[in-house]
């Protein structure tokens, strides 16, 4: 049996041997090299609640080479794709160690889900939402944590999936409704002035900072 | 009464003196940090445990199966660093204690 299959098998089983971490690894169908993981949203962030999971794949040279992985669940973070999952940390690129294993990786994972590092971004968009406001950037990684990763949402029910039974699409790109009812009331479509504010950054202190000119003429082309 | 041993048969276990005592187990047993296979077993590209496939010590004291260490410090990732604690690997000198065996 090759080395990086009996180290994978090996890494599984601990894994289910070890309840307390509420780390799972599981396989997708009968490759043992690409594999399903999932953990705890971190408590006491906007993570709190959900439940992610990670695609990960395992390398030819494994345990030489880095393990793939990628969020699957969408996740509200600077260092996380918002399209694509896609993740930036540095042990998953030039500070791998073969003493890593998956379990400590999804775990490294988790603590970046704690500790956003925004001047490094995977997601720009999201970063520049993060240091223009940081308790709006929360609410709308925890509205994505409630409509993506099952998490329990705002405690009043804001925003909650409610009569109409569609997401909020104003939350989910962590706008204001009222911003974004003040350039509906010119006449364009909503979808298209939340694309263009969220692109802006159209938010917290920032609003000051662009004229009503520059949005319209952003809506216009 | 007399008892005549008529056949004996000796039995010796062998361990690599990792200095550690098994009192500080942690749990995980005395494995490589790398294959993960106990360091008396062999790394995964031998098949013979023993002197061919033998242990390596950094001077930061951390322990791998030497072709598992070696493997790493040959790729440009490793940086020429140890696994655990990303300082320069530099081999230690250690002399076995033959005057006192464990």
């Amino acid at each position: 049996m090759d080395a990086r299959l009996r180290r994978v098998n090996k890494e599984i089983a601990d894994c289910k041997n070890d309840k307390a971490s509420k780390i799972t690894i599981d396989l997708i169908d009968d490759n043992p090299f690409h594999l399903i993981g999932a953990f705890d949203g971190p408590e006491g962030t906007p993570y709190e609640g959900g439940r992610f999971q990670v695609d990960i794949v395992i390398p030819e040279n494994y345990p030489f080479q880095p393990v793939k992985m990628k969020f699957i669940t969408k996740v509200y973070h600077p260092n996380v794709s918002s399209a694509s999952g896609a993740i930036c940390l540095d042990i998953l690129k030039d500070a791998w160690s073969p003493v890593l294993t998956l379990k400590s990786t999804l775990i490294s994972l988790q603590s970046l889900l704690c500790s956003p590092e925004p001047r490094d971004p995977q997601d720009a968009e999201v970063a520049k939402h993060y240091m223009t406001s940081r308790s709006s950037f929360e609410d709308t990684a925890r509205y994505w944590t409630m409509v993506y990763a099952g998490g329990p949402g705002d405690k009043s029910g804001a925003g909650k999936a409610g009569k109409s039974g569609e997401r909020d699409e104003i939350a989910m790109a962590g706008l204001d409704k009222a911003h974004v009812a003040q350039f509906e009331a010119l006449g364009f479509e909503r979808a298209k002035v939340i694309d263009v504010l969220r692109r802006l950054n159209y938010r917290g202190a920032n609003v000051a900072n662009i004229n009503d000119d520059r949005i319209v003429e952003e809506l216009l082309k | 009464m007399k008892v005549h041993i008529k056949h004996w048969h000796a039995i010796a276990q062998w361990r690599w003196d990792i200095g550690k005592n098994d009192d500080d187990d942690d749990g995980e047993g005395d494995v490589c940090g790398i294959c993960r296979v106990p360091f008396e077993g062999c790394c995964p590209s031998c098949k013979m445990p023993g002197d061919d496939c033998p242990l390596i010590w950094g001077e930061c004291t951390h322990v791998f199966h030497m072709h598992c260490l070696l493997q790493w410090i040959g790729t440009a990732a490793s940086k020429q660093q140890c696994p655990m604690d990303r300082r320069p690997w530099v081999t230690a000198e250690r002399k076995v204690d033959a005057g006192n065996p464990r």
